[in-house]
């Protein structure tokens, strides 16, 4: 609705609403609080431009001005309280601290019972630790004849690198359960493609049996030569396992030998636990072969997976047909 | 400086010249408005849904749901927005329909964008039940149970596994999927729809400019209304922001009231429900989400269910979208389109009225005697008050209330129950500081908030003279300008109390509400500095 000048025929547009209020508060100001014209006369503009701002509230383009300072203000408040929101977008990575102690139980939940464990089982014996993808053999080892062997600790060579670590030794009743990962250390094949080798199997005849059973000539021939009972073996390159001696290297390719778990056996109730890892790393850090000094290091970096928790259930499967 | 970052924007947005409809001053009402707060929800819904498809997984959804809301920073705080602005855009969906049906906006020339209009709503309607089974929870499963069975008892058996995959066996892939293809299908028709109201015809003047079909400024005329920035522009944000700050405030405050009695829980449970499998969903009466609640309960009507389906879904579906052709007198006032107002009111009653039946017993097989007890009476009142009521030769239908205002005052209750119970529960120091807060900065929003967003008072006092209104004007435009100081301060404090709140946890949820209520307080700003700077003693409508 702006305002409308009529200059002769002329009709003069112009003056925006805004200014035409303006202007209406300013003539009624001069007349409710005197406008002194000897001060103005004086003082010229300043005088002039005082007196509107005080009597009139300030010009409408500075106070448009401060409200829209106001504005941004409230909008710099916005970003700033969205800011610590923005970990919405950072994603919650699970990783552990430390070695957890977890009970190995079965299928169904109950606690695995270490003097029922059978011993040479030809089934593979899995189970996670300490991270739910990390998987291990858990094996009771035994002589040719089937009765339990104690295994003694060790120091286990690394070929890679030359670097020696400590090897615990078995636990149970018998000093005869150890647990070693699953993982070979040559290309990563998994079970079944690598798996445990009971006496039964340690011949000549399963050099010529299908995968995931067939042994080389090669595994055959180091087993006998160290008058092994078992072994473990991985079926893609061929690589061998000593799991009597801290699953040390006995033929390649592999150059590192199997990480194995710390076990812990109650002996008040029987129960199986996990409670570390010995060997070279399987996690980012160490990785090359040097055996780790501190292996909990290597979880902290580890976004591999979640923690298996304190329990960790077995899975069995048969590799032989 | 600030100056010459907004010249430098001017020149290259050039928003001045942008082709969109040009507003007269009496239009800033939130009636005229109704088309942007949908579309705010929308897109607030939007960008929520994308930061929880970063964390979401179809194949593990009960799982994915629960580690957005306990393990991801902040995560039940966008999951339960997501929720609520879809529940908002749903609601606003329908308001903004409502509305343009009775003012007749639907007629000629806008025929087209009614038609699309309708359609985006059964499209959001299908979206929204598809993002309600992502959760996987019991409800979840058991509304998609029921909608496969709704589905395959009518013959369109074969459409099961092309909405909802191999979602039985777990994997939601599909319905993922296609929640957000229909999204984007949303958003497609949405441009289409924003195109033809805001450039083709512009919004629709008064009726006492125009109480006759076609209703459209020309547009020599329009070109004459405030441009599109920086008034509008303005306005809109302001609408937008609040829209906003009630969808992040309300959800995050809710799940601070627990147990809810069973009938609230559809409306206002942003919680999930166990999932399917567990022994904890045995005692969960299963009810679909409360949008779909009208759809539930027909299905408990006597006749068959492909019968009442297609009376309670197709046929008003189809009214919808035909009703520009059957009305077609140039008559705009509702009480000269009697029967359709009629009509209208009817559907309003009966949607709310079988939602709330359906709420209250939910598959409890009703006789048809049943059914006419429960839609005759509405249905002869409103016809009988419709058709008593003259057709004013000049209406001031002003009155009709205003949407916002309603969501403000219902937001503000909730407020205080939330509060109130929060410091029953945790009556610690902190807690009786921030409720303080919000007590009080609401209770001063909400004194304040709706005089200046609804138009109450330009329409009462438009008869008054124009001096007097000048110096009230004067008097309010003070006080609202001491009023954005104030809201500054507070915006401040609590946006510095954000950096506290904990990511996760029962305290996370307390962002959610202090983000809301700094969009609020933004969009409370936007619309005090609209009202300081623009805002006319008298806006005729020209
Ligand atoms: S991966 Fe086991 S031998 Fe190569």
């Amino acid at each position: 609705m702006p305002l409308k000048f009529r200059l002769g025929k002329d009709v003069k547009g112009g003056l925006s609403y805004q200014d035409y209020i303006y202007l209406k508060r300013i003539v009624q100001a001069f007349r409710l609080h005197r406008f002194d014209q000897r001060e103005f006369a004086r003082k010229g503009e300043d005088y002039l431009f005082n007196f509107v701002n005080k009597n009139v509230g300030p010009v409408d383009e500075k106070r448009r001005k401060f409200l829209q300072g106001i504005l941004v203000g409230v909008s710099a408040a916005l970003v700033a309280g969205i800011i610590p929101g923005l970990r919405v977008l950072v994603p919650p990575v699970e990783a552990i601290s430390g070695f957890p102690k977890t009970l190995i139980v079965d299928s169904s939940g109950n606690p695995i019972k270490a003097s029922t464990l059978p011993v040479n089982s030809p089934i593979i014996m899995l189970f996670s630790y300490p991270l739910k993808d990390e998987i291990n053999f858990l094996l009771n080892l035994g002589d040719k004849d089937g009765k339990p062997v104690e295994i003694p600790a060790t120091t286990v060579i690394v070929p890679q690198t030359g670097d020696k670590y400590q090897f615990p030794g078995g636990v149970g009743p018998n000093k005869s359960i150890v647990a070693y990962s699953a993982i070979c250390q040559h290309l990563g094949c998994e079970p079944p493609y690598i798996h445990f080798y009971p006496p039964k199997y340690v011949n000549t005849a399963q050099i010529s049996a299908p995968e995931p059973d067939a042994l080389t000539a090669e595994a055959v021939l180091a087993a006998q030569k160290e008058n092994l009972p078992g072994i473990i073996h991985c079926d893609c390159h061929g690589s061998t396992y000593d799991p009597y001696h801290g699953a040390a290297v006995l033929t390649g390719p592999t150059v590192r030998p199997l990480p194995a778990v710390i076990l812990e056996w109650d002996s008040s109730t029987d129960y199986l636990y996990a409670t570390g890892y010995v060997g070279v790393g399987v996690y980012p850090t160490g990785s090359n072969g040097v055996p780790s000094k501190d292996p909990s290091s290597d979880l902290e970096e580890s976004q591999f997976g979640v923690s298996v928790g304190n329990k960790s259930s077995i899975s069995e499967s048969n590799p032989f047909s | 400086m600030f100056e010459r970052v907004k010249n430098w924007f001017k020149e290259r947005i050039n928003m001045d010249d942008l082709p969109f409809f040009r507003t007269p001053d009496y239009m800033y009402h939130v009636g005229d408005w109704l088309g942007a707060l949908v579309a705010g929800a929308f897109f607030y819904t939007v960008i929520s849904g994308l930061i929880l498809l970063l964390y979401y997984n179809p194949e593990a959804g009960y799982e994915a749901t629960q580690t957005i809301i306990n393990k991801v920073p902040y995560g039940s705080v966008v999951l339960y927005s997501h929720l609520y602005g879809a529940y908002a855009m749903i609601i606003l969906a329908y308001i903004h329909m409502f509305r343009n049906y009775f003012v007749g906006a639907y007629k000629k020339p806008r025929e087209l964008v009614w038609i699309l209009g309708v359609l985006m709503l059964a499209i959001t309607l299908g979206t929204s039940f598809l993002g309600y089974s992502l959760i996987g929870d019991v409800l979840a499963t058991s509304a998609v149970d029921v909608g496969a069975g709704i589905l395959s008892s009518m013959g369109l058996g074969f459409l099961v596994p092309i909405f909802f995959g191999n979602y039985s066996a777990g994997d939601y892939a599909r319905v993922l999927g296609l929640h957000i293809i229909f999204v984007a299908l949303i958003g497609l028709l949405f441009i289409v729809h924003f195109f033809l109201a805001d450039v083709q015809y512009g919004m629709m003047p008064s009726r006492k400019v125009k109480d006759k079909v076609p209703a459209v400024y020309p547009k020599a005329q329009w070109t004459k209304f405030n441009p599109w920035w920086p008034r509008n522009f303005i306005y809109m944000m302001s609408l937008v922001f609040l829209t906003w700050g009630f969808i992040l405030i309300v959800p995050n405050l809710l799940v601070y009231l627990n147990g809810l009695p069973q009938i609230a829980n559809p409306f206002l449970n942003p919680k999930p429900a166990p999932p399917p499998n567990s022994p904890a969903a045995a005692s969960v009466t299963t009810y679909p989400p409360w949008f779909f609640l009208f759809l539930y309960k027909i299905a408990d009507f006597p006749a068959t269910l492909t019968e009442n389906i297609v009376i309670g879904v197709f046929i008003p579906l189809i009214y919808l979208l035909i009703v520009p052709f059957i009305d077609r007198t140039d008559e705009l006032h509702p009480l000269k389109r009697k029967l359709f107002t009629w009509i209208g009111v009817v559907m309003i009653v009966f949607l709310i009225q079988t939602s709330l039946w359906g709420d209250l017993a939910p598959g409890v097989p009703v006789t048809w005697s049943q059914v006419f007890e429960a839609y005759l009476p509405p249905a002869i009142i409103s016809a009988v008050g419709i058709w008593l009521i003259p057709p004013p030769s000049k209406a001031n239908y002003k009155a009709l209330v205003n949407p916002l205002t309603m969501l403000g005052f219902v937001t503000i209750t909730i407020m205080f129950v939330g509060s109130v119970f929060e410091i029953m529960v945790s009556p610690s120091l902190s807690s009786v500081v921030l409720v303080g807060l919000f007590a009080s900065a609401f209770v001063t929003l909400g004194k304040l908030l709706s005089p200046y967003i609804t138009r109450t008072e330009s329409g009462s006092v438009e008869k008054a003279s124009i001096s007097g209104n000048e110096s009230k004007l004067i008097i309010k435009k003070n006080i609202a300008e001491i009023l954005m100081i104030v809201l500054m301060i507070i915006a401040i404090v609590i946006a510095a109390n954000m950096w506290t709140i904990p990511t996760t946890g029962y305290f996370s949820n307390l962002f959610g509400v202090d983000l809301g209520i700094l969009f609020v307080i933004i969009g409370e700003e936007f619309s005090l500095y609209h009202y300081i700077v623009y805002k006319k003693p008298v806006e005729p409508e020209e």
